[in-house]
């Protein structure tokens, strides 16, 4: 019996490639990493995630916000280091795709 | 900028209206710029257990970048708790209020349990040094203070 496929619907899912230690959700906004920050509607590359030497990370748009304000004199909101992004091993922008085919459609012939 | 603080004290609300740690309960959040909170003090005999305070955040558009205001009110049933860094008007002196201490990752939850313990381990039923005058005098809004320090082991 050969089995030829003529089509089939691809499903991938995507996760940002943080630090493993990390929380799932940013601190200052607490909503998910894979959602968006509260200013944002699209979540990936467009709303992405800085990872701080502290190994601290926050959705880009909600650590800028905090940085940029008085209060914050340049630290870490939860460790209170000054806040440096990581730059070695940084999290790849192009989120990692786990692809996963599902329901295929076969025709037997 | 409304757009932070809506959406992160609406997940806040959510939260607070499940479960809260002893001694603290909502008491009232019409809208999102205004919340009621009551606190009590479990373990400190200066404070009777039975006895609630009442505290009253209010905050900014841009909400949890800046800190909230967070005062005590004084009610029919409630009264403002002795404390040498509480003010007979309401006002607390707490680092993490003021600008210099604030962080976004703190919470109403948060703020609510710090202020709690700030009570339990009080030892002194007495009001801050000045008090009568700074209640006599201040017309500054408590974020805009800048309090000393007086005792910081308090």
């Amino acid at each position: 019996m050969k089995v030829t496929i003529n089509s089939f619907k691809a499903v991938a899912t995507w996760k940002w490639d943080l630090p493993e230690e990390s929380d799932d959700t940013c601190g200052i906004c607490r909503v998910n990493f894979e959602g968006t920050c509260s200013k944002c509607k699209f979540p990936g590359d467009d709303c992405p995630i800085i990872v701080g030497e502290c190994r601290h990370c926050f959705h880009m748009h909600c650590i800028s916000d905090w940085i940029s304000s008085d209060a914050s004199q340049g630290k870490c909101p939860m460790c209170r280091q000054p806040f440096r992004e990581k730059m070695a091993d940084h999290p790849p922008r192009t989120p990692a795709v786990a692809a996963t085919p599902r329901t295929p459609t076969t025709a037997a012939t | 900028m409304a757009g932070m603080s809506s959406k992160r004290l609406q997940k806040e609300l959510v939260k607070i209206q499940g479960t809260l740690p002893p001694g603290i309960s909502l008491v009232s959040a019409p809208d999102l710029k205004e919340w009621q909170m009551d606190i009590s003090v479990l373990d400190n005999p200066l404070y009777p257990p039975a006895d609630k305070y009442r505290l009253r955040f209010t905050f900014s558009p841009s909400y949890p970048i800046e800190a909230p205001e967070v005062v005590f009110l004084a009610a029919p049933d409630r009264n403002i708790p002795m404390h040498p860094h509480i003010y007979s008007n309401g006002i607390i002196c707490l680092d993490l209020l003021d600008s210099q201490g604030w962080s976004p990752v703190h919470n109403v939850e948060s703020v609510c349990i710090s202020i709690q313990s700030m009570l339990a381990s009080n030892t002194k039923a007495e009001r801050p040094p000045g008090d009568k005058e700074f209640v006599r005098s201040n017309r500054q809004r408590p974020r805009d203070i800048n309090f000393l320090y007086h005792d910081p082991t308090v």
